[in-house]
């Protein structure tokens, strides 16, 4: 008590070099929270994005379909299986899929096209599939006997809405798989890989097509964004039976996006740590010149029986204190700041706006709120400032007392 | 018969051993009874210092040995001898021996705070020797808004507060104009009296050496005379 009480009081003694130490952590901590929350921020969306038009954030697969992705390893429907995913308060959709490879011709040209076969009113809810139908309308139920296609592919195969397509494929069970479908509308996907491919089919006109009754070749899954990816696979896979079914989260089947956003932070990570490194040598700064200041009262202290221990504490306790009191104001403003910028994300324009879109990322950064950022940064400015204070701990426990009230 | 408080064996310390050594003190003894009021005199670089800080184990002796209440305090190990100066010794030194943070009552109670006295004990004693020391209206002062001599009268009731064996003041009326310096010498001459405390203390002043009952003088580290003689 009485230790905390002079560390305190002792850290307001030369206000203005306080002010100035204090006032540095504070924005290299106002300036990592940030940052870290529009990394993060742009990272979950974007994979938010991404996997709500591919892969969702979980798949449940056949076991063995991702190493061989043929609709010979499709699965039945299990109703009671969705009832079990659904009880999951994390989980916040759950969406059928039926792939499959097949070729399109419309006149002469032919194309090898990607079959989504969704049912398009689970789609909508996650991913708004039917704002971006550029001609056309949505397909509106998993019956309806028409496609949408991507407006690249359409392009390619010079078609148009209501124009009619013929697909050939192979079926369930090597049957062979063949129909015409009517064109009811184009969309333009961010994607360029899907825009080019893609024709999202009716779920249960696809099964037909392909004669696969009720048969689905994976369960795409949606989470919160802030889910915890592994944990919750773990939670899926102790409901399912691991000897028919396997569980794969995005990171695993989009390795690429996966690697690109660690390579992406690593290089947020380093200027991270260079600003925290400046500011060490700034708090470092402010320590030194504390206890050189202090030698002389320090040696009182020890003259008339205060342990070298207890000193070292104390200055322990204003190194934190100071750095803490950077760190906390660092982390409100921090707050208001990303919490501003979570409700009022930023939109860019003009040429930037069409180098995102071309990548297939929206125009807009939005801010994570994630309370892992706040944490990890406390945590990361108390360790520093635990650390820097060993230096003078270290010179008190050297000091000798007559030296020290002589100097 | 009174007991031997302070006894300084032999005493030598020798600076720069390896370059050009300087017998700061050599083969000193002393021995100073429970209850002494003990002046240490001598010209500047006698020594005065050195030896004062080898008896309140601040600074090791070369040689010799230092029993202060019947402990070899030369033979303790660091913490034990921090842990002994809070309990048996006081100590006020020249200038600024206070914790510039704290207010004259925060300061005189810190060394019983240190000693885990419970509060009401403490608050009792700090009062009752800054009453004594004559600044009952400044308990609440910080050392920036005290003289010179109010600061070290605070520094002798701190030194006093833990009811330490001896009381070691290196020219603790150095920096006092000689009014403030008689009146600081009036009190640790009261407060020897009354709380039979032994001091021993150093100084250049005539004026404050009048007040002392024993005087040593040191000449280049050696003892020159040692005498009784009746205060003024
Ligand atoms: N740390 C040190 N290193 C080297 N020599 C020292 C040191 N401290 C004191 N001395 C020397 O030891 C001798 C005694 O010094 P000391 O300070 O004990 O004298 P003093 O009687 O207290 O003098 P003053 O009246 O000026 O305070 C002096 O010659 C001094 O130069
Ligand atoms: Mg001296």
């Amino acid at each position: 008590m009485m230790l905390l009480k002079l560390a305190w009081l002792n850290i307001w003694r030369n206000k203005r070099r306080t002010f100035i130490t204090t006032t540095s952590v504070f924005f290299a901590v106002l300036l990592a929270v940030t940052t870290r929350s529009m990394t993060d921020g742009v990272y979950e969306n974007m994979i938010h994005n991404i996997v709500s038009f591919s892969s969702g954030y979980l798949q449940i697969h056949q076991n063995g379909y991702w190493d061989e992705q043929s609709i010979d390893n499709s699965f039945e429907v299990d109703d009671q299986l969705y009832q079990e995913l659904l009880k999951n308060p994390k989980v916040t959709h759950i969406m059928p899929r039926l792939e499959t490879f097949a070729l399109a011709s419309y006149s002469e040209k032919t194309k090898g096209v990607l079959i989504l076969g969704i049912d398009p009113t689970k789609e909508k809810e996650v991913n708004n599939l039917h704002e971006k139908i550029i001609e056309g309308q949505y397909i509106e139920t998993v019956n309806d006997n028409a496609v949408v296609l991507g407006e690249g592919l359409a392009s390619q195969l010079k078609l148009r809405v209501n124009d009619t397509l013929v697909l050939l494929g192979q079926g369930y069970h090597a049957s062979s798989a063949a129909a015409k479908f009517k064109v009811k509308g184009i969309i333009k996907l961010g994607s360029p890989d899907l825009n080019n491919r893609v024709i999202y089919m009716p779920i249960k006109r696809a099964q037909y097509m392909h004669g696969a009754e009720n048969r689905l070749t994976a369960i795409s899954i949606m989470l919160d964004k802030t889910t915890n990816l592994e944990k919750l696979k773990a939670s899926v896979q102790v409901v399912l039976d691991a000897e028919m079914y396997e569980v794969m989260t995005w990171k695993e089947m989009l390795p690429e996006m996966d690697q690109f956003i660690e390579a992406d932070s690593t290089g947020h990570y380093i200027i991270i740590g260079i600003l925290y490194f400046l500011i060490s040598f700034g708090l470092f700064g402010t320590l030194m010149m504390m206890i050189f200041e202090r030698k002389h009262e320090l040696g009182i202290l020890i003259a008339i029986g205060m342990k070298k221990h207890l000193l070292a504490l104390i200055l322990m306790l204003e190194s934190i204190m100071i750095a803490l009191i950077g760190c906390f104001a660092g982390i409100l403003g921090g707050m208001l700041v990303v919490n501003w910028f979570v409700k009022h994300p930023v939109h860019f324009t003009g040429e930037l706006k069409d180098i995102y879109e071309n990548y297939g990322i929206e125009s807009i950064i939005y801010f994570s709120s994630s309370e892992n950022i706040f944490i990890v940064q406390t945590l990361i400015v108390l360790l520093l400032s635990i650390l820097l204070a060993f230096y003078p701990g270290f010179v008190v426990m050297k000091l000798r007392p007559v030296e020290a009230i002589n100097s | 018969m009174a007991k031997t408080i302070i006894d300084a064996h032999n005493l030598s310390k020798t600076y720069n051993k390896k370059i050009v050594p300087v017998k700061a003190v050599q083969n000193v003894h002393i021995h100073i009874e429970e209850g002494e009021f003990v002046a240490l005199v001598g010209p500047s670089g006698s020594g005065k210092s050195t030896l004062l800080n080898m008896i309140g184990g601040l600074d090791e002796p070369t040689s010799g040995t230092v029993i202060i209440d019947g402990v070899e305090i030369t033979k303790l190990p660091e913490n034990k001898l921090i842990d002994f100066r809070l309990h048996n010794i006081g100590f006020v030194f020249q200038s600024f021996n206070l914790i510039p943070v704290l207010t004259a009552k925060e300061n005189v109670g810190f060394v019983l705070q240190l000693q885990k006295m419970s509060k009401e004990e403490r608050e009792k004693r700090v009062l009752d020797l800054l009453h004594q020391v004559g600044l009952e209206d400044k308990i609440n002062s910080r050392p920036g808004e005290l003289s010179g001599g109010q600061q070290q009268r605070v520094a002798v009731a701190r030194a006093l507060a833990s009811i330490p064996k001896i009381v070691l003041a290196d020219e603790p009326t150095a920096n006092l104009d000689s009014k403030s310096a008689g009146n600081l010498l009036d009190i640790m001459a009261k407060l020897n009296k009354e709380e039979k405390i032994t001091f021993l203390f150093s100084t250049h002043d005539v004026r404050v050496i009048k007040k002392a009952r024993r005087v040593i003088t040191l000449v280049d580290g050696k003892v020159d005379s040692d005498v009784q003689q009746i205060p003024k």
